[in-house]
């Protein structure tokens, strides 16, 4: 009867100290996503402050991000975590790395966006960026939302979104070739636009990884280079044939 | 006696008289216990028989009616429909009551979201489902910070500092305010409940917008004019229009001073949350101020300065600066010239307090409360004499808040007024032994 109690006890403080540490993971993504939009806001309204503000906050998801891995690593060692709640473990090592490089491109765009404010900006006020800034801080909501519920075709839904920001992304450095080509004085603004796109195109990459551990948490599946129709239609298979 | 036992007297008595009857035929029939025996069966039966009609109903008893009994029998079924319709008429009114307040939360201009002591949403209207995104079949049981994971309000909500609202945007992504405020009850439930305060963040935004560009705009033509005044009022050959021009000189400056207070208020309502910055020494800073006050061309005959402690206060220079300066500017303005005024700061366990009184003419009672406001003046012929700009306090207030502190106002009238102003106890940095009393 005993060893009965003490065993249920063992199991309930392991998924407390689970559940504690994936709330921690959201908070940072809270962090993140914040991070994220004022390093955008901060270009489209050349605020300086804002954007050096970004660089500030970095390094509370940078100890967040330290503090989480201990977290884990004390839960592998002390409750040799199987199966599912392996999977969680392994996934939030993962998705506390995508986060916190997420802050690292979010502070380059707030340090591009506080030089970028001593400057005369374009006359189309940044546009094309502020459009993708919103997608990818989008895909970053829904990534940490899908992460929250658990969701794995919210996580494919969000993944998918990818491809735009590509595209996006292709147009953008198009634009900025013909500006170039056109007026050599624009070259070095067209070159921190050019640094901050690539930053944003590989914050959607970051959400998608997230997206990934998401479904590798939920179905135990490894999807990580693979072709997103090969995954939905194995995730379909999956619920129709169980 | 009560019914009940006037019921069972009566049946025991039945009973009695039949088994009496009962004897008396088996007595004439030659052996009486058989009559005695003949009775209690029929007797039996009889009861067996109203135990399975009521058995029976008790079973269906939504649609069946209830059994004709008589006796003792007739009794218990009376008791068990009452019971019965006394139940279904309390379901009732509950679930009635409870349709009610269902129907009427959901028809609430609010958000509401019960959590349980970890957070967990426990249940949620319509409104705060529309609002925070919430679907009820997948996302009940779920930590509310896990969908408002603005550091803000995951701050609030594992804090205990409960009684003024906390207003983010949910979703950094959408122009949307919700201002969320928590609410303890029972054991810790809390219930949590979310406005839109879009509008009123935009028309806040807007208003300080517009002071700010205002007042910007305004001040590159008055530098003109005041210039050209300056170089007029230079010129020998103006004569008689030396007295108007001078007084046109001096009214473009108050506008110019009035000007800057404008900006600088705007400036520091530009952000609104609560600054690090670093030690400032406040003896050094007071020295300065008893300086200026010194330098002007009237001034209150005695101007002291206590400091009582060497704790330095941590805070953004240039507002500190700003409000105590426009403390001691006012006591020096409002001061006579045979007065005196005393800068003072001192520490205790709740904090750092700096504080300026002087001997002047006071502030009656009913104006203190809106002392703070913008261009309020108590006097407003006197004030514009003294050319000030009616911002200094509002000012004092907003740099103060920016700092967690706050300011107390002590007058009466006719003796002098005290503006003390009272830092928490984080903002003190200790680096001195406090010994320059």
């Amino acid at each position: 009867m005993e060893t009965a109690d003490l065993s249920h006890h063992i199991s309930r403080r392991f998924n407390e100290d689970l559940e504690r540490v994936r709330n921690q993971v959201l908070a940072m993504g809270g962090m993140v996503e914040l991070q994220l939009a004022n390093a955008v806001t901060a270009l489209i309204e050349g605020d300086s402050n804002l954007g050096a503000s970004v660089g500030r906050d970095d390094s509370k998801v940078n100890g967040m991000e330290v503090s989480i891995d201990e977290e884990c690593q004390r839960i592998l060692a002390t409750r040799s975590p199987a199966a599912g709640d392996l999977r969680v473990i392994v996934a939030i090592i993962k998705t506390i790395t995508d986060l916190e490089r997420i802050g690292d491109e979010g502070e380059k765009i707030g340090y591009i966006a506080s030089r970028l404010a001593s400057m005369e900006r374009p006359a189309d006020k940044y546009r094309e960026i502020k459009h993708l800034g919103r997608i990818v801080s989008e895909m970053v909501h829904q990534a940490l939302d899908a992460f929250a519920r658990l969701d794995s075709e919210a996580a494919l839904r969000v993944a998918r979104q990818d491809r735009i920001v590509d595209e996006e992304y292709e147009s953008i450095q198009r634009q900025c070739i013909t500006f170039m080509m056109e007026d050599p004085r624009s070259i070095r603004r067209a070159l921190d636009v050019m640094w901050i796109v690539r930053a944003l195109e590989r914050i959607g990459d970051h959400a998608k990884n997230i997206c990934e551990y998401v479904i590798y948490m939920v179905h135990g599946k490894d999807v990580r280079h693979t072709r997103l129709e090969d995954i939905e239609r194995d995730l379909r298979s999956r619920s129709s044939g169980v | 006696m009560t019914p009940g036992t006037s019921a069972v007297l009566f049946v025991t008595l039945r009973i009695a008289a039949a088994l009496a009857l009962g004897a008396t035929l088996g007595w004439f029939a030659g052996a009486w216990w058989l009559g005695v025996c003949g009775v209690l069966v029929l007797y039996l039966a009889w009861n067996l028989w109203q135990l399975w009609e009521l058995h029976s109903w008790l079973r269906n008893r939504g649609v069946a009616d209830p059994p004709d009994a008589m006796g003792l029998w007739g009794d218990v079924v009376a008791q068990v429909v009452r019971l019965h319709r006394r139940k279904r008429f309390h379901k009732e009114r509950l679930a009635r009551l409870f349709r009610e307040l269902r129907r009427s939360t959901a028809a609430m201009p609010d958000g509401v979201v019960m959590l349980d002591p970890k957070g967990e949403i426990i249940w949620f209207n319509r409104k705060a489902g529309e609002m925070l995104d919430l679907s009820r079949r997948a996302d009940l049981g779920l930590r509310i910070d896990n969908f408002v994971r603005h550091p803000d309000f995951v701050q609030y909500l594992r804090g205990n500092e409960y009684s003024a609202p906390v207003i983010v945007r949910p979703d950094v992504n959408q122009e949307k305010y919700l201002a969320f405020q928590l609410i303890s009850y029972g054991e810790d439930q809390r219930m949590l409940m979310l406005r839109d305060v879009t509008r009123e963040v935009r028309l806040e935004q807007m208003r300080k917008d517009f002071v700010a560009n205002a007042s910007h705009e305004l001040r590159s033509p008055l530098t003109v004019i005041a210039g050209y005044l300056e170089t007029i009022s230079a010129d020998p050959g103006i004569g008689e229009l030396a007295g108007p021009i001078n007084e046109m000189r001096r009214q473009a400056d108050r506008m110019t001073r009035i000007i800057e207070d404008l900006l600088e208020l705007s400036r520091f309502e530009a952000n609104d949350g609560p600054i690090k910055g670093q030690p400032i020494d406040v003896a050094a800073m007071a020295a300065l101020l008893r300086k200026d006050v010194l330098a002007r061309t009237t001034h209150p005959a005695s101007v002291e300065v206590a400091i009582e402690s060497g704790a330095s206060l941590i805070g953004d220079e240039a507002m500190v600066q700003s409000a105590f300066s426009n403390l001691v500017d006012n006591a020096a303005k409002y001061t006579p010239p045979g007065g005196s005024m005393t800068i003072r700061w001192w520490t205790d366990e709740q904090g750092g307090h700096f504080s300026v009184r002087d001997t002047g003419p006071g502030i009656p009672a009913e104006h203190l409360p809106r002392l703070t406001e913008r261009f309020y003046r108590v006097d407003p012929g006197r004030s514009r004499e003294t050319g000030g700009s009616g911002l200094g306090l509002a000012i004092v207030k907003h740099a103060l808040y920016r700092h967690g502190a706050r300011l107390e106002i002590d007058s009466v009238e006719g003796r002098g007024s005290t503006f003390t102003c009272h830092f928490p106890a984080e903002r003190l940095f200790e680096q001195r032994a406090a010994a320059n009393g």
